[in-house]
Formats: C-alpha cells, structure tokens, sequence
C-alpha cells in the first residue's frame, strides 16, 4: 500500500522573512520604500499627470506627465523612419516575421514546441533570411524600390541583430569545430588565431573597417551599403564569441564520448555531427543565450556609423522643430522596447538554466 | 527585361530622341528616365532637413531639393530625399547614386577642385560663432581666453578656432566628441565652456536644451561658410539648380509668394516686364526649358509648389519658428536690402 503523503511544510512566516531581524527589517522596508515611489512616479508619468491621446497637443506643453499624443504622432516614425509611408506593411511584415521566428527559437530551445524540429526552423531561416532583404528592398513586381538608405528603426535594428546572430552562429560553430579538432593543425592555428584577434578588437573597431575599409576592398565602381557593410562586420565579430562559447561546450565533454563513437565505427566527421556537437551546444546554450544578449544590446552602436536604427529615429522624432520636450517620451519608447526584448532573452536564459539543474538531478 | 518593359522602353527613348533637346547631360537623363530625383540632405539638422511624422525630410535644405524635382519633373513630390551622414553623401554623390546634395556644405577650394562634384549656388550664407551658457557672464569672445570648447573632430570648425585664437593670442582647450548628441550633451551639462558651430546651427542646437534662454551666441562670426548645392556634373542639370534659385530669388524681389502666385499669373498682362519674362507662356524661362530639358512652366511650378526664397527661409527658420532668425539680420537678406542674396536677371 502507498504510504498517504505527508502533510505540507507550513507556510513560512512572512513576517518573519521580510523582518526577522533589525537588519532584514530596514533592508525591507528601504526597498519597498524605493519601489512604491518608483512606481508612484511611473504611474504618475503615464497615467495622471499624462496627456491623454485624444486631447491636442498644444495641451502637452504644461504637463509633467507623457504626452500620449506624441506616441499617436510618432510611433510610425520611431518604428520605420524615414521608409515611405504608404509602404510600411513592408517593414512592418518583416519585423513581425524576424521577431516571431526568434520567438519560436527562444520557445524551442527553452523545451516548448517540441514538434518543431530543428530542421524546420533550419528551413524557416533559410526562408525568412533572403525574403526580408527582397521585401524591404522592392523593385520587383510592383513593390517600389527603396533604397537601404531608408531602411531605419525597428527592421533594420532587427536585420542587424537577429539576422547577424542567425549568420553568426553557423559560423560559429565551424569556427569552434576547427579550433577543436587536432587532425588539421593548419586549420586549428587559423581558427585560433581568428577567434582571438576578433575578441581582442573593441566591436567599434569592427564597425568601422566594416564600413570604412570593407569598400575600399571591393572593385572601384561598386558600391556597399552602411547596412550591408555592417550586417557583415558584424556576422564576423559574433561569430568569434559564439565560437568560443561552442568550444567550451565540446571540451567540457569526457573524452570517452568520442572513443565511444570511434569503436561504433563512426566517422570523426560523423562522430562530430551526431555525437559531440548536439551534446556540446546543449551544454553552451546557457553561455551562447548571455553572448546574444550583450550581441543584440551592442547594436545600438551602429549609430556611430549614420545607421538609423530605432534609437537613432527616436531621436529625430524629437529633432523635429516644436518636438524637441517629448524627449523623454522618445527614450521611454526605445527603452520600453529594448527592457521587453532583453526580458525575454533573459527569460530563456533563466529557464535553459533550471532544465539544466532539473536534468542534473 | 520582360517584353512589355522592353517596348515601354523603347518607346520612351523613340519620344526622347524627339522631345528631349541634345544638350541635356547624363545626370539629367538620369533624373527623367527614373522620374525622380535622388537628393540627399543631413539625417538631423532641425529647421533644415529633419522627418516629419511621415518620415518625408521637411526644413531649409530639403525645400531645394523640391526645387530641383519641381524644375526638372514638374513635381516637387518627386524629389527622392535621403538623409545620409556627411562623408558618405560625397561619397554617394561621387559614386553617381545620388544627383545632388543640399545639406549645408561649406564650398571650399579643395573641394570644389575635386572630380565628381560639383558645387552650383550659395544657398545660405553662414559664419562660424560661439554659444556660451548666460552663467559664464561672458559678453564678447575676446574674453575666452583659456576657455574649453566643445567643437566636432575633423571639421572646418576646428581649423577656425585655431586660426582665430592664434590670431587674437588666446589660449584654448577643446574638447573633441564626435558625436553631435554626445557634444551637445557635454555643452549643457557643463563639461566644456564654449560649444562652437556655424551660426545658425548654433540657432538649431539651442532649442535642444531644457532652456534655450539660458544660453547665448556671442556675436562674433569668424569665418565665412557659403553653404552650396552640390551637383553630379552636368552642365544642364547645374544650370537647372542655378536658375531654380535665381527664379526664387527674382520671386522674391516682386513679392511673388506659393499662396499669391495664382493671381500673378490670372494678371500676368499688367506684370512688371521682368515677371512677364519669368512666368509668362512665350518667354525667357520657357526658351530656357526647351534647352536644358526642363518642364515648360518650371519656374511657375517652382515658386507654386516650393515658393518664393524669402518664403521658404520664413518658414523653416524665420521669426515665426523655433528658431526666429530674422533674415534682414543675416547676411541672407535681399541684395535690395544689403544683404548677399542678388537675383540674377532671367531673360
């Protein structure tokens, strides 16, 4: 017979953890005073003191609070830039895509969606990739051509990140597999002296060859676009550190993994494919989700190069002459963003790290 | 190319050959076989290129490109306006991916000896000054002296700063951002003493302050900074751009704005000769048209759908705006009025 369960821990006194001792007590009460007067003031900024939407504009002026009509004015700028406007569904449908498709690998990888095979997500980037270029661009069939000049805020911030973390990690990975491996020291040596140089040059450094020397290499009369050049230099930078993050992966294995496959009769080719590196990027992922993470916050830096992703068009939203108080609301919009975004990555982070500890256990 | 595509153009180079006079050059060619008119101005530069909520660049400097497309397409809402940094405009421009540049480049010698580019007419006449916070209690910039100043790397601003406080033998120190945010940031908050620019960005830049009263530009000029058009080369296209603005100008000395020039034309008989000479249907401006491939009526759909250049200087930067720079106070006053800006005469 099974033994009933036992009854359940009681509960823990709350009071007792949140001032137990004169210490914890002033630590609870200083931090709980923080975040009521932050929320107050968030509150405050966006719901009271706040113009709302339908009221004109010339009613912002006074008010300490947002000025929702800014977002109702602006937000198809801050989110598209300079693209012509009656085109937006182009970068709109390309962000949607870009966003959903990395939505489906943060899902994926964190043990959800186990019908979606790697192979199908394999194919969905193969697919999405070259089709937000096409789409963006135009020129074919009726879509009007527009030029990468006018590519700004949110599809080119999400070209320059997911599109170059997405090119980034298969090189990546063959960076790490050569670096690995011992058959081809030539090869080792290279991989090895890629991957450092790489991580030994600030990313800055990176955007400017990209930008300003990537041309000078290509034939007199072509010409490569700001975009183009750095969506480049950086598919390049990232790859040196995913690299690194996938070889830690594959040395943490026992070397007894390999010789298993060896006397199975595997290939060292196959024996890479089907037995060291799923086990090794399993084991990296929690090292390859913090390296995305600081990839996708450093794109902000494109700036520097006349890029105008969304925090540059959130700038020129308030640039405007008469716009220049909605500074505030601009950033806001920006950081809104980029605290969502950078919550989820964290998200998947936290959950690879606890199936990790549940699969240890 | 598809068939259909392949007669269409065949059928539009037949009716160029017959329509479009010979001296028409390449640059032109361009700008009618793509029926737009790729300009590019400075990404932010309030009051004189920024987006409106539409994303379409607005203010002094995109108005000549209006000018431009008005002249040669007949439709100022063909001017493809893109806001690319400085050195990759010229880039562009040099490249032959753009057909011109309206975003206040100082027309110098050197530059204007380079291939590729080619600068057409003065714009806006500007001068390099000196903004400094009222708390400084400086009146005149000869009492700078060992002042730091914030000022952008690698420009003519750099060069006339030392030039000038060699000259009156003061001491200096500069403070070197690049980035303009980051520099204007750096001014306000008080890490540099003076923040130098040409005048009338000066003008722009202080309306990004929390409070523009607080700060003052000192009313020396120490430079003299001719903002030009430039241009791919070519001789008719150059002469459309110079003769665009001539027309703006000559608008300008009869009082002939966008809102009153309907009229005008509804009384063309009882005009002035020389505004006869302009708008009227037998005329200079159309002899013009037939030779350098422009639409019949250009200067009309200039000034209809651009305005005159008083008008466009009022409405972008003038006292009404943020930035209330009154023109009869600037060097770009009507030449009637002491000022640089002379009408040539079009006949």
């Amino acid at each position: 017979m099974i033994p009933p369960n036992p009854p359940p821990e009681a509960r823990s006194d709350i009071l007792r953890q949140w001032a137990g001792t004169p210490v914890t007590a002033l630590v609870s009460l200083v931090s709980a005073a923080v975040a009521i007067s932050v929320t107050w003031a968030l509150v405050d900024w966006a719901v009271i003191s706040a113009v709302s939407p339908t009221r004109p504009i010339e009613e912002c002026a006074g008010a300490s609070g947002a000025c929702w009509r800014f977002y109702l004015e602006k937000s198809r700028f801050m989110l598209f830039g300079t693209y012509p406007y009656a085109e937006h569904w182009r970068p709109a449908l390309v962000s949607l895509l870009l966003l959903a498709l990395s939505a489906l690998v943060g899902l994926r990888i964190t043990g959800r969606l186990r019908w979606l095979r790697p192979r199908m997500l394999l194919a969905l980037w193969a697919g999405v990739i070259p089709m937000a270029f096409v789409l963006m661009g135009g020129g074919w069939t009726g879509l009007l051509a527009v030029d990468m000049s006018r590519w700004n805020g949110m599809p080119v911030l999400l070209i320059l990140s997911v599109i170059a973390i997405a090119l980034a990690f298969p090189l990546g990975v063959a960076l790490a597999v050569l670096r690995h491996q011992t058959r081809r020291p030539v090869l080792r040596r290279a991989a090895l002296v890629y991957i450092e140089g790489m991580r030994g040059i600030p990313m800055v450094t990176v955007l400017f060859v990209g930008v300003f020397v990537l041309p000078l290499t290509l034939p007199p009369d072509t010409r490569i676009s700001p975009v183009m050049a750095t969506l480049i230099a950086l598919v390049f930078f990232h790859a040196s550190y995913f690299a690194e993050d996938v070889r830690g992966g594959l040395q943490s294995l026992p070397v007894s993994q390999q010789e298993a496959a060896f006397s199975l009769g595997l290939s060292r080719g196959k024996t890479m494919r089907l037995v060291l590196l799923p086990q090794a990027l399993s084991r990296s992922l929690p090292a390859l989700v913090n390296s995305v993470i600081g990839a996708y916050k450093d794109t902000s830096l494109v700036v520097v190069l006349g890029i105008h992703d969304l925090t540059s068009t959130a700038r020129m939203a308030f640039s405007e002459p008469g716009w220049g108080q909605f500074a505030l609301e601009a950033y806001a919009f920006v950081g809104a963003w980029f605290l969502l975004s950078c919550a989820f990555l964290s998200w998947v982070g936290r959950e690879l790290h606890r199936n990790q500890g549940a699969r240890r256990r | 190319m598809r068939p259909a595509q392949l007669c269409l153009t065949a059928l539009s180079s037949i009716l160029a050959v017959t329509t479009v006079p010979a001296l028409a050059g390449p640059v032109m060619d361009d700008i009618k076989a793509n029926d737009s008119l790729i300009c590019l101005v400075s990404p932010t530069a309030p009051g004189f290129s920024v987006p409106d909520s539409t994303g379409v660049f607005q203010g002094f400097n995109a108005d000549f490109c209006r000018m431009a497309a008005a002249a040669v397409l007949g439709d100022a809402d063909k001017a493809d306006i893109r806001g690319v940094g400085f050195s990759d405009s010229m880039k562009t421009i040099v490249a032959g991916e753009a057909h011109m540049g309206s975003r206040s480049i100082t027309r110098t010698g050197t530059r204007d000896a380079d291939e590729g580019m080619a600068f057409v007419v003065t714009t806006f006449f500007d001068g390099q000054g000196f903004m400094v916070p009222n708390s400084l209690g400086v009146s005149s910039a000869a009492e700078l002296d060992g002042a730091s100043v914030c000022a952008e790397d690698g420009s003519t601003t750099l060069l006339n700063i030392a030039d000038w406080f060699g000259a009156q033998g003061m001491t200096y120190r500069v403070e070197n951002i690049a980035d303009k945010t980051a520099r204007l940031e750096a001014f306000f908050s008080g890490k540099c003493d003076v923040y130098a620019s040409d005048v009338t960005a000066l003008t722009a830049d202080r309306q990004l302050s929390e409070n523009p009263a607080d700060y003052v530009i000192l009313p020396e000029v120490i430079s003299n900074e001719p903002l030009t058009l430039v241009a791919r080369p070519d001789q008719a296209f150059e002469a459309a751009l110079f003769w665009g603005f001539q027309v703006m100008l000559n608008a300008d000395s009869h009082g002939i704005t966008s809102a009153n020039i309907d009229e005008v034309m509804a009384d063309l008989d009882n005009q002035p000769p020389a505004v006869q000479r302009m708008f009227g249907a037998d005329s200079a401006t159309t002899d013009m048209a037939a030779k350098l491939g422009l639409v019949d009526d250009w200067a009309y759909q200039i000034v209809k759908q651009v305005g005159s250049y008083g008008e466009v200087f009022d409405r972008h930067l003038g006292v009404d705006t943020p930035f209330g720079l009154d023109r009869a106070e600037t060097p770009n006053a009507h030449a009637a009025n002491g000022g640089l800006m002379y009408p040539y005469p079009i006949r």
